[in-house]
Parts: structure tokens; sequence; C-alpha cells
């Protein structure tokens, strides 16, 4: 490993700390998609900035790239008050314009500018290590890796210092109103931190990497924690996984370092979709088949205390009278004897005791809350669950 | 160059034409799906496909290795259709919410997607130069093949809207009861969606991958602004996507450098800005004139409420007042002393006014009784 590619990865692992921070709040918002869209709208903002100073690196172009993404929000709230459109359509609007002014500009002035859409997009950080910051004659290191340090760190200091009113008013906007922190305030912070970041990792990354680091990580953590703090620290983890990977599988591919950056944190969110032990698509469905199966099982119960007729109570009658198919009466059946709620004699089956005091437990449960959730009871009298 | 003669060449130039005609269809067909996608909500829905189809136009490239528009459209298609389904499954089986399933898969379908282009790149195949045109779209590569494919998509849609008007109309505005008038919500759902990726689909050899979102939106929120009729706000915003189509090329064929998409955009939200303003219920100018004409009627009530006060006090109502005691009143200027003379309210004789029997009753009656003439 020689010292350009542990520079690329240490800007790439502070591009990913400094969006999964914001990025944790904005999936928190539900403001995703506004990341989206400030990492288009920047372009326009970068051109003009780009024609006064002709630095892509230059702190201007940063403030004026950061100040054209905040417009873009001003411009989205503007248009969502007016109540013509939605939010939704509100942002799908005022970004591609943005976007397409930003375009236009640039492709006016192909012959004079030396600024590139697709680099913008997508950034290259393989040539991040070239440009240097010179201070006083000493080569003190890349002018990305010092930018998006300096940005990483203001963002910690905010962090630090507002988490609470970040939190509260993540969480309990009225609340928060109540307390006396300006929700105002506090929405156009994180816009500015939101926008600044992007502006700030545009370069080294490009525009729709900064969307997959802030966003990502931070969904992927939201599947495994319902804990701010944790949800950060998750989220972190993963964008720094995910962007060391990443450059060694572009390092093995010859590729787009940003693409690979992406195409790891997308295996990753994969994973976690997947697999995650309470929220994850597979606990879900399995969560679901158990549910399902412990609803039919209560019916079941609740016909059998309804009748005392032995007709009623046979176990092939019971097939048609409920409406079962086979396969299911049988599992039903299984699992209401598995848990001695049920015995069976000459195929007429009825309520064991502890049956009994269940289903009038459960009935009398689902009849007086609102939430039918009768987690605690089932864990009391079920052996196996569904 | 004169736009007459421009108008000569799109008739006899097969590139103006061709391009002219694919742009024209092209914002027709969204414009007509845009309405569904805005109305359902959706909207961000078209930004997500259209990213999300770059990894399909890759993929279809290094299986065949040909640069077939067809196939790769194709291809575009699958990896739209996968994106819009990953996407339902986060809502439906997650609690995280629409806008981060669409930001997410969005921004990792493209970024995956941008992994094979530049690993393309690096293959020796000379035939891979150009894939990026998908990015921003170049509409000047539609070739009539092309603009035939849109026909044919654009006519099966027409068709698929006039067969399942009622059932998209019923689900647009009430799922629920669709749902228990019996009809598969589940099918109606999943073929507008899939009609919907198809016209972006269509749409991103033209306008790119990019800015192909706003052509989806822009003319249905257009469109919007000037009917509660969905029939008619389809209609129109076939209308206003095929004009943006038609003045987009007609703008970046008459300059320079100027890409077509990105004008194609700006066009339409230069129709989105007239709409927001101009529409006669729902514009934002209108509304402030309303709301202005509203205040007005209003303080003219309160000058005459203010009079009916003074000349409550004195036995002969239309007992001459001076103009003067009204200054210090808020409501009071000249002109509305001039309207509520026309109205016959009042009547002035040099700088006295005095109030007449009509003014009297009616501010004695001005907020216990509706009265119909507004200003």
């Amino acid at each position: 490993m020689n010292s350009a590619q542990i520079e690329i990865q240490l800007i790439a692992s502070l591009v990913a700390i400094a969006c999964a921070i914001p990025g944790t709040f904005l999936v928190l918002r539900k403001m995703a998609m506004i990341s989206d869209a400030i990492s288009h709208s920047i372009l326009p903002g970068i051109v003009i900035g780009f024609f006064i100073t002709h630095d892509l690196n230059s702190p201007l172009l940063i403030v004026l790239a950061a100040l054209s993404g905040i417009l873009t929000v001003v411009l989205v709230e503007y248009i969502q008050k007016t109540g013509l459109v939605k939010e939704d359509t509100a942002i799908g609007l005022v970004f591609p314009a943005l976007f397409s002014v930003g375009v236009i500009m640039i492709a006016k002035n192909a012959n004079d500018v030396h600024l590139d859409v697709d680099a913008v997009l997508l950034g290259e950080l393989a040539f991040a290590p070239f440009d240097r910051l010179i201070i006083n004659g000493m080569d003190v290191g890349p002018k990305s890796l010092w930018i998006i340090g300096v940005i990483l760190l203001i963002t910690l200091i905010l962090l630090f210092a507002f988490f609470k009113e970040l939190k509260v008013s993540t969480f309990d906007k009225g609340l928060a109103t109540s307390l006396g922190f300006s929700p105002a305030i506090i929405h156009y912070g994180l816009m500015s931190v939101s926008s600044v970041t992007t502006v700030g990792a545009f370069d080294a990354v490009g525009a729709i990497l900064v969307v997959a680091l802030m966003i990502a990580p931070a969904a992927a953590a939201y599947l495994l924690t319902t804990d701010l703090k944790k949800m950060l620290m998750l989220s972190v983890c993963f964008g720094v996984f995910s962007a060391i990977l990443g450059y060694w599988v572009a390092h093995w591919l010859d590729a787009s370092i940003a693409g690979s950056i992406t195409t790891t944190l997308g295996l990753l969110f994969l994973m976690v979709y997947l697999f995650a032990p309470s929220k994850g698509i597979i606990a879900v469905m399995y969560r679901e088949k158990q549910q399902r199966a412990e609803v039919s099982l209560i019916t079941f119960l609740l016909h059998l205390q309804n009748h005392n007729e032995v007709e009623e109570r046979h176990v092939n009658h019971l097939r048609e009278h409920i409406n079962w198919q086979k396969v299911r009466a049988t599992k039903v059946l299984e699992l209401a004897k598995k848990n001695n709620m049920i015995h069976i004699e000459n195929d007429v089956v009825s309520l064991t005791n502890k049956g009994e005091t269940f289903t009038s437990k459960a009935i009398d449960y689902i009849i007086t809350n609102k939430d039918a959730q009768i987690e605690d009871m089932k864990d009391d009298f079920f052996l196996f669950r569904g | 160059m004169e736009l007459l003669e421009y108008i000569e060449l799109v008739f006899t130039d097969y590139t103006l034409r061709t391009i002219t005609l694919g742009t024209a269809i092209l914002g027709a067909v969204t414009g007509m799906l845009g309405s569904f996608a805005v109305l359902r909500k959706q909207s961000l829905l078209g930004d997500a496909i259209s990213h999300a189809a770059l990894p399909g136009i890759a993929i279809a490239f290094l299986i065949t290795g040909a640069k077939d528009t067809n196939t790769l459209l194709l291809g575009a298609l699958v990896s739209g259709l996968i994106g819009t389904f990953w996407i339902r499954g986060i809502i439906k089986k997650t609690h995280l919410k629409s806008d981060t399933a669409l930001g997410l898969i969005l921004s990792l379908f493209f970024g995956f997607g941008m992994l094979l282009l530049t690993f393309i790149q690096k293959q020796p195949n000379a035939n891979q130069a150009g894939l990026d045109k998908y990015l921003f779209g170049q509409a000047a590569t539609l070739v009539e093949s092309d603009v035939w494919l849109m026909t044919m998509v654009t006519g099966l849609c027409v068709i698929v809207l006039l067969l399942f008007w009622k059932e998209f109309k019923i689900l647009l505005f009430d799922a629920d009861y669709t749902k228990t008038l019996g009809f598969n919500t589940k099918t109606i759902d999943i073929l507008i969606t899939s009609f919907i990726v198809l016209a972006i689909v269509l749409g991103l050899q033209t306008v790119g991958v990019v800015l192909m979102s706003a052509m989806l939106l822009a003319p249905a929120a257009a469109a919007r602004q000037w009917t509660n009729s969905l029939a008619k706000m389809v209609f129109l915003a076939a209308i206003f996507g095929a004009f943006s189509g038609v003045f987009g090329t007609a703008v970046s064929a008459s300059q320079n450098n100027l890409s077509t998409g990105p004008v194609i955009v700006l066009v339409a939200a230069v129709f989105v800005i007239i709409s927001f303003v101009f529409s006669p219920s729902r514009g934002l100018l209108f509304k402030q004139i309303r709301f202005i004409k509203n205040r007005r009627d209003l303080e003219l009530n309160k000058t005459l409420a203010f009079m009916h006060q003074i000349a409550e006090t004195h036995e002969d109502i239309s007992h001459p007042h001076t103009i003067k005691i009204l200054n210090n009143f808020q409501g009071y200027t000249k002109g509305t002393l001039q309207k509520l003379v026309d109205k016959g309210f009042v009547t002035l004789e040099g700088n006295m006014w005095s109030m007449t029997k009509k003014g009297y009753s009616t501010a004695a009656n001005l907020y216990n009784q509706q009265t119909n003439d507004d200003e």
C-alpha cells in the first residue's frame, strides 16, 4: 500500500463519516430525498463559483455551491407552502430545473471551462491525492483531505453541541418548540450542514455517492437499532467499512471508486435488509407467518369454547365450518395440541382447562384493549410458537 | 434562424423532424402517465426509477456486447422494474419510510450502474463508446425506428388507459373503496406502475437518467393547476409535455452547444411557473387579487359601519358631518368614500358627508345578513 492509496482511503472514510451524521437525521426526519435534490442542484453554484475562481477547491466555490443547495430547500418549501403541489412534487420540480441550468451553463462555456458534468456527478477519488495543499512551500497533504476534514470537524462540533436539540426536534417537534428550540433554526442548520457536506464531498466522490453515503448507512443502521446514539455509531461504521472495502474492490476491478463504494453499500444494505434480527425481511416474514398461525389458533379455540355440540367439534367438520384448507387446519390442530390447549377423543375436539383459561383471557384482553397485542399472554401460555 | 425558416426545416430535415417528433411524443406520454404519478404522491418514484435503470443498460451491454437501443432499453426496463418492486418491498415490510427507500434505491442502483460503466470502459471493446449518453441523454441520436417504438408504446398506453380508465381513476382517489368493490387493486397498481417505468425508460435516450423525473412531473404539475378533472388533467399534461418537447428541441437546435434534455426540462419548468402564477382558480396571481379584493370589501364595510355609528347619535340620519372626522379612521380613503357615494350609501356636499336612508339600513344590517353586492 503506497501513500496515495492510504490517502484515498482516508479521504473516503472521512467523507463517509461526514455524510453518515447528517444522513442519520435526514432519514429519521423523513427528508432523505432532499439530499438527492441538494446533490443535483449544487451544480449551478459550482459552475458559477468555478467561473469566478477557476479552482474546484476554492472556499468561495464551496460557499456558493452550498448556497445553491440551501436555495433548493427554500424553493421547495416555498412551493410547498403555496399548496399548489405536494412536497415530493415540489422537490421533483426544483432540482431538475436547477440542474438543467447548471448543465446548460457548462455546455455554453464548454470551450473555456475545464469542468465536466460527469466529474461533478461522479467525482474522481483516484486523482484526489495529486491535488496537494501547499502552505509556505510545505506539502501538508491533499486538498480534499483538508476540506472534508474541516467539514467533518465542524459537523462533529455542531453534533456534540446540539445533540439534545437535534434529538428532541427529530422525534417530537411539538415538544421541541414548546421547550423553546426554534424548529426553523435546527431545520436550516441541518440543511446547511448537508449542503456543505455534499459540496465538500462532491469533488472527491461525486454527488451521487454523497446521497448513497448519507442514506444507505443510516437506513441499514435504522433496521438494526432504535437508539439514536447506536444508530449514529452504526452508520458511521457501515460508511467507513464500505468506503475501505469499496476502494479495494475498485482497485481489483479497475473501475470507478465511487461506483464501487456505492455497490458495497448496496450489498451491505441488502444483507441487513434480509437478515436484520427483528426488522429484516426474513424475520418479518417469519413473524407474519407465526402470527397468522396464532390468530387462526385463537379463532379455533374461540369456536370450540362457543360450541358444546359434538358435531360442531368434530375434526372433519372444523375444516368446512371455519372454512380452512386442509393443511392449515392440520397445522392449527397440531399447534393447539402441542400447547396442551385441546385434547382429542374419537375425533372430537374439546378444550383442556388450560385452553379454556387462555381463550377467556385472550378474548377479554382483545375486547378491552384497542391494540390487540397479546404477545405477553402468548409467552405465558405457549410452549411452542406458530 | 427565422421562425418560418425553422418550421420549414422541421418538415424537410430528417434529423430535426425525427427529434422534434420524438421529443413531442415522449413529452405527451410522460405527461399522461406523470399525471398519475403526481396524483398518487409518487412524484419522486420517477427519479428513482430512471436512476435505477442505469445498471440494466450496462448489464444488457455486457451480455450482448452490442449497442442496440432496444436491447439496452429492455435491460433498463428490467432493472427499473426490479428497483420499483424493491422500493415497494422496503416500504411495505420494514419501518423505513418511502423517502428513504427511494433515495436508497436511486443512489445504490446508480452507483452500481456507474461501477459497471467504468468497468465496461476499461474493456477492450471498441463498441463501448457512447454508453454514457444515457446519463444526460442525446436527442440527436434518435432515429426513425426509435420514434416508431415511442409511438407504439404511446399507442399502447392510450389503449390501456382507455380500457382501464375507471379502475385507474377510482384507485387513484379511493383505494379502500376500490378494494371493497372487488377490484384487484394490486394488479391495477402494478399495471400503472409498470407503464410509468416503461415511459421513463423510453425517455432515457432523449433526456437521460438525471433529468427524466422532471419530464414526468413538470407537465402534470402544470396541468393540475388548470383543472380538477382527471381526464382534462391527463389531456392537458400530454399537451404541455408535447409542447415542451417541441419548443425545447427548437431552442436547442437554434443555438450551438445546447443539449436538448436540459432545455426541454427548462421549457417544462416555464410551463409550470406560468401555471402556478396565472391559473385562474389556483394560481398565485389571482389568489392575491382575490385576497386584495376581499380586504377592500372588508375595509369598505368598516368605513360604512363607522359612519353608521356616527349617524346613530343624531336624530336625523342624514345630518351632515365633515369628512375630517373620518381621517383618524383606518379604513377611510378618498377612493372608498367615492365608492360609497357611487353605491348611493352616502351623499357628498363640499367637504361634508351625510348618510342616505339606504346606506343607513345597509350599515345597520351589515353583519347580520348576507349582502350579495360585493364591491
